[in-house]
């Protein structure tokens, strides 16, 4: 959460509210947003590091607001999280050490639990169907998103029936 | 673990369009005798999608095949809307095609020599429609799938999208009760593969019943219910609902961040 | 079907090239059967054709000048008589060329029977009192045309200037020199000026009768009716077997052409149809999946060619239409009488035949198609190839291995090279054969005494005496023998039939005859017959035949058979010293020469002419080998039949090919292969079948080429060894000419591909 939100300031100045609308748009419904209190802790927490700074700005009708901006040491901070090159998602491994377990702990009907798994998956993947379908075409970064999903599913369901082919 | 293919009594004449009993294929001819379906058993209402998965080499196509009399099964019954058809000849499995079910493949396979009106009218006119009546049909269908513009182009100069697209407006030419796809977005990208799809739920939403043999997940996700096929029995058969709330799905399989 | 019409539509638009080619054979080999069938009943049986377009008479009788014929029609079966026509003999007189000639007088009202039919000009009228219409072989003959003027010289003297204003044919006698003298109708009128004596003409009436074969029986109650009054019968079997030529050669050919070009439209459909089929075997099961059953596969693969077939047959029937006479008209009227367009429903009957071979020829194929299997159309992999002998041994030989990746691939699919080659070899080996019978036509013109034409001149004694032209003619250098020679009609016992007997030199010199059977005449009596006499009598050699020469009656012992082309192959020959010993007061003699050899028959006749000055009469020998001129443009258009087949054999074979190769040659590319490489192995895989096909073919057809025309000739009784082989630089140029097209027509398709981009070729 910290980085996307320095990643935003880059931009220019805004307040914690802007930053989550912000967050939403980009990410579409795909992508829980955090709620407003998660986003001012986190701002906190940067401004606690000097990566970035904040002033109040005065409104007559309304509280003030707290305007947060990037300082130097932010702009360097986000500059090396871009350039560093980033560890890919792993594979769910949970599953895997119930199903490579399953004979230790009594349970034998392996296939069983490939096919709750699979069940799972293939639910999960009909969600992220009806997410696209409902999606606005021109929300692009959310759709590479559901389809990003959506490619890890079919991975993870490549990878089930491999398992499935070399234990039964 | 594994349902076996248990002898079930014959379907009576009930809601069911499609029911298979202890269905096998064995080929034989030159080494041992390859068992691509054991014993299938699968029942299927009308207006259902039915995805079937499976490995390679599980017996997928064979029982699609089955299905649709391109070839004879080894033994097992099948029941077409209430009337036994695992013996017929040939030419009546062809005439029960004609009317009844539709085919969508993989590598497309329209006639290369004919436009894309003749390949989409052609079902028509074989079952006896008149020219008008199968043009009115071609021109309601390709306007369905937003290919009116190419009525007369040839086959070849279609992407392989537009190509699967008339081959699905072909295979739904005469309102089959069946449509039979086999891996229709296997030889596609992935944006042809939404095109396709999406015409596949649209038309299973207008009431088609549809067998859809696949690798692919996202388009299996798309049924009702999903018969997994391995070794060529069957594993499991589920039906597949929506998650209540589907946007934690993305979240739950992508986190963003640490 | 709508829906099987409409995929042959677009089957046939995506090919056009193809199906036009498929068009043209069965239109080619159509034409090319209905052309010679044309010429051969033109040729062998011109009689029953003349005779009911003209409602002719079967019996004719040359009757004293005023002889009442009423009675004729009691007489049971008889239902017209022709004529009586006043009738006399005369002569033409072109230059120094004298002909023989009947004049028959008749009015400008055509008769109902025995009609004339006017092939070219008019028929007599009475605008043009002094017009005559000639016999067409007559008119040939004699190279008369309408518009030409002749002298007509009559017996006693009187001469007419005439013009010739039509020419007409007629089943009443057979035809000029066979028959002799020629034929001219005039009116009456002219016929008196030239032969003002009565009794010099005579009348010839003809009798229609309703059922011939009661011909004889009718002609003895007609002879009997007019005792007396007869001077001679003839009827229509001598007619039309003086017509029937039966020109062995000629008919043989025909035949052989005929079913070997059959045979190779049949091949080539088949061999078109399947390799169509195996090119489509996918789409053909997407049609099954689409509901088409196989049966409608097969009704529909087979109604293509059919289709296909049928175009190329009413190409054909009009084709022949409007071919028949610009090509048939330029041949003699000596080879071909009278060139009659077919009768429709032998065309219609032909055109059927024709059709239903192509249906025959494509139902296998079709068959095959119905019975493809609808999984198919998930793609179906290649046989599996392995190395045949020949690319091993072209792979020894170190050949490029671009040539080596093309013969491999040709010999994948086992059927449609073995189709492919099977239709190129039989086109081959037939060529091979035309080039034999060419060869042999050639050595024939050149030594026409293997087929018994020893005489290439016969002259008779014209102004000078038989004895000043006998020593003329034996002291020529130019000539090796001449044999005295007479021409006489014999009445044959049972008094109907009157036949031509020849004296041809003496019974201890006798004419050299190519004797078939039996031996010559080496005494006083005996007689060699030809084929078609001891036919006409129903005789054998060995056995006696009695008759009347001149009144004076005469018993021949046959001894033998000879080979006569001449005389419509009736004709009875023995030594002049039988006739002296019967008593028959001999008729004028002629000489028959025989030339030195290396002495042109045109340079002896100029030299002979010179030497009496003009006045002996010197005529050509009519050479049958001449006739067999026709045979070439036979040939060529045969070999252009043929050469068709081949074609339509190899364009299957690379088509087929291509689309096997399609992915290899892609991935031959993709791996460095530059296009021209590509473009050898394509065309090699082709050429490999060509050169094996041609190489078959040209051995096999030198082979049989000899033997099948002895045996021919054998069964025609020419007699077997006149077959020479095929000449080797036409041989060397038809094998070069075959290899070279099929190289060339693989090469079209092949550009095609090295044209495509490579990737498309990867693709599914």
């Amino acid at each position: 959460m910290r980085l996307p939100l320095l990643a935003l300031l880059a931009k220019e100045p805004a307040h914690g509210y802007e930053l989550k609308s912000l967050l939403e748009q980009t990410f579409g419904q795909a992508y829980p947003s955090p709620n407003i209190g998660q986003i001012y802790v986190t701002l906190q927490r940067l401004e606690r590091d000097g990566l970035v700074k904040s002033q109040d700005v005065i409104q007559t009708t309304r509280p003030n607001k707290r305007v947060y901006e990037l300082t130097p040491a932010g702009r360097e901070a986000l500059a090396a999280w871009i350039e560093e090159p980033s560890e890919g998602p792993r594979v769910r491994d949970d599953f895997f050490v119930k199903l490579a377990l399953s004979p230790l702990a009594g349970v034998t009907d392996q296939m069983a639990l490939i096919n709750r798994q699979r069940r799972h998956y293939l639910n999960l993947m009909r969600g992220l169907s009806k997410l696209a379908s409902a999606t606005d075409r021109d929300s692009r970064i959310s759709l590479l998103l559901i389809e990003g999903a959506m490619l890890h599913l079919q991975a993870d369901l490549d990878w089930l029936e491999r398992c499935q082919e070399e234990l039964m | 673990m594994i349902a076996r293919a248990v002898p079930q009594p014959a379907p009576s004449a009930d809601e069911m369009l499609l029911k298979i009993v202890g269905l096998s294929k064995v080929y034989k001819g030159g080494g041992p005798p390859v068992h691509a379906v054991r014993g299938v058993s699968l029942s299927l209402e009308p207006g259902q999608f039915v995805a079937v998965m499976g490995p390679s080499g599980s017996g997928k196509s064979s029982l699609l095949h089955m299905l649709g009399g391109l070839e004879p099964p080894t033994t097992g019954q099948i029941w077409f809307d209430g009337a036994r058809v695992d013996g017929l000849s040939q030419a009546r499995w062809a005439m029960l095609r004609r009317r009844n079910i539709g085919f969508v493949f993989q590598f497309f396979n329209l006639v290369s020599n004919m436009t894309v009106a003749d390949n989409v009218e052609l079902p028509a006119l074989m079952s006896g429609a008149t020219r008008r009546q199968a043009k009115e049909r071609r021109i309601e269908l390709l306007a369905e799938l937003g290919l009116s513009d190419k009525a007369s182009a040839s086959p070849a100069r279609l992407s392989g999208g537009e190509q699967q697209r008339v081959a699905l407006a072909r295979a739904l030419a005469n309102r089959p009760s069946l449509l039979l796809a086999d891996e229709p977005t296997g030889n596609l990208d992935s944006l042809n593969s939404a095109d396709v799809l999406r015409v596949l739920c649209r038309v299973h939403g207008q009431g088609q019943t549809i067998i859809l043999v696949t690798h692919d997940a996202r388009a299996a996700s798309m049924a009702d219910r999903v018969v997994n096929l391995f070794d060529g029995m069957i594993i499991d058969d589920m039906d597949v609902v929506t998650p209540i709330r589907p946007s934690v799905a993305a979240a739950g399989v992508l986190r963003l961040g640490e | 079907m709508r829906a099987a019409l409409r995929w042959i539509r677009s089957d046939l638009r995506a090919r056009p090239f193809q199906v036009a080619v498929e068009m043209l054979v069965v239109g080619g080999v159509l034409t090319a059967l209905l052309l010679s069938v044309t010429v051969l009943e033109g040729a062998t049986n011109p009689w029953a054709g003349l005779f009911a377009q003209s409602r002719g008479a079967q019996i004719w009788m040359r009757l004293a000048p005023g002889t009442k014929v009423s009675g004729l029609r009691q007489i049971g079966g008889v239902t017209a008589i022709a004529g009586p026509y006043s009738t006399t003999a005369a002569t033409i007189v072109q230059g120094p060329l004298q002909s023989a000639v009947e004049l028959r007088a008749m009015t400008p009202a055509m008769p109902q029977i025995g009609r004339l039919l006017v092939r070219q000009g008019s028929w007599l009228a009475p605008s043009a009192p002094g017009g005559v219409v000639l016999e067409a072989s007559f008119a040939q003959a004699i190279h008369c045309r309408v518009g030409s003027e002749l002298v007509i010289n009559g017996i006693d003297g009187p001469t007419a200037k005439v013009r010739v204003i039509g020419i007409a044919a007629t089943s009443d006698q057979g035809f000029y020199p066979d028959q002799t003298p020629g034929l001219a109708w005039v009116q009456l009128p002219l016929l008196r000026r030239i032969e003002p004596i009565a009794r010099h003409t005579e009348e010839v009436v003809g009798i229609r009768i309703a059922n011939s074969a009661d011909t004889s029986f009718v002609a003895q109650q007609a002879v009997a009716e007019l005792t007396g009054a007869v001077r001679s019968v003839s009827t229509w079997t001598q007619v039309e077997q003086s017509m029937a030529r039966g020109d062995p050669l000629l008919g043989l050919l025909l035949a052989l052409f005929g079913l070997v070009a059959l045979g190779g439209a049949v091949l080539v459909i088949a061999s078109a149809t399947g390799g169509r089929v195996l090119v489509q075997l996918e789409e053909l099961a997407t049609l099954k999946t689409l509901g088409f059953t196989p049966g409608q596969i097969t009704a529909m693969v087979v109604a293509e060619h059919a289709g296909v077939g049928l175009a190329g047959a009413s190409l054909g029937v009009v084709a022949t239409r409007y071919l028949t006479v610009p090509l048939l008209h330029g041949i003699p009227a000596s080879i071909v009488p009278a060139v009659v367009p077919l009768p429709a429903t032998w065309i219609v009957l032909m055109a059927c035949s024709a059709e239903f071979l192509v249906v025959l020829a494509a139902a296998f194929p079709g068959w095959r198609a119905g019975r493809v299997s609808a999984v198919v159309a998930v793609r179906r992999p290649l046989p599996a190839g392995h190395l045949s002998q020949l690319a091993r041994v072209v792979m020894l030989s170190r050949f490029p291995p671009a040539i080596v990746l093309g013969a491999r691939a040709a010999f994948i699919r086992r059927l449609p090279a073995a189709l492919t080659i099977g239709g190129l070899a039989m086109s081959m080996a037939v060529i091979t054969i035309g080039l034999g019978v060419a060869s042999t036509v050639d050595d024939v013109q050149r030594h026409p005494a293997n087929i018994g034409l020893a005489a290439a001149l016969t002259v008779s004694p014209g102004e000078l005496s038989q004895a000043q032209a006998g020593a003329i003619v034996s002291g020529d250098r130019q000539v090796l023998s001449a044999y005295p020679s007479v021409q006489v009609n014999a009445l044959l016992a049972t008094g109907t039939t009157t036949i031509t007997t020849l004296g041809l030199g003496t019974s201890a010199r006798p004419y050299p005859f190519h004797v078939a059977q039996g031996s010559l005449y080496h005494a006083p009596g005996q007689a060699v017959a030809s084929q078609g006499l001891l036919d006409l009598l129903h005789l054998k050699v060995g056995e006696l035949v009695p008759m009347q020469i001149n009144g004076v009656p005469v018993i021949f012992r046959i001894v033998g058979r000879i080979v006569e082309p001449e005389y419509s192959g009736q004709v009875l020959a023995y030594g002049l010293d039988t006739l002296s010993q019967a008593g028959v007061v001999s008729p004028p003699v002629y000489y028959s020469l025989v030339l030195r050899p290396g002495v042109t028959v045109s340079a002896a006749r100029r030299h002979l002419l010179a030497v009496s000055g003009g006045r002996l009469d010197v005529t050509e020998v009519n050479d049958p080998a001449s006739q067999l001129g026709i045979i070439r443009p036979m040939l060529a258009g045969l070999i252009a039949v043929l050469a068709l087949v081949g074609l339509v054999s190899v364009l299957t074979a690379s088509s087929v090919g291509i689309r096997d190769q399609l992915r290899d040659v892609g991935a031959l590319r993709a791996i460095g292969l530059t296009p021209r490489q590509v473009m050898v192995s394509m065309v090699s895989s082709t050429t490999a079948l060509a050169v094996i096909a041609i190489a078959t073919g040209a051995t096999a057809g030198f082979m049989v080429s000899t033997r099948l025309i002895n045996l021919g000739a054998q069964v025609y009784g020419i007699g077997s060894g006149i077959g020479r082989p095929p000449s080797a630089p036409a041989m060397a140029a038809a094998i070069l000419i075959a290899a070279a097209g099929a190289t060339l027509t693989a090469i079209l398709p092949a550009r095609r591909v090295v044209a495509t981009p490579v990737a498309t070729m990867l693709g599914p």
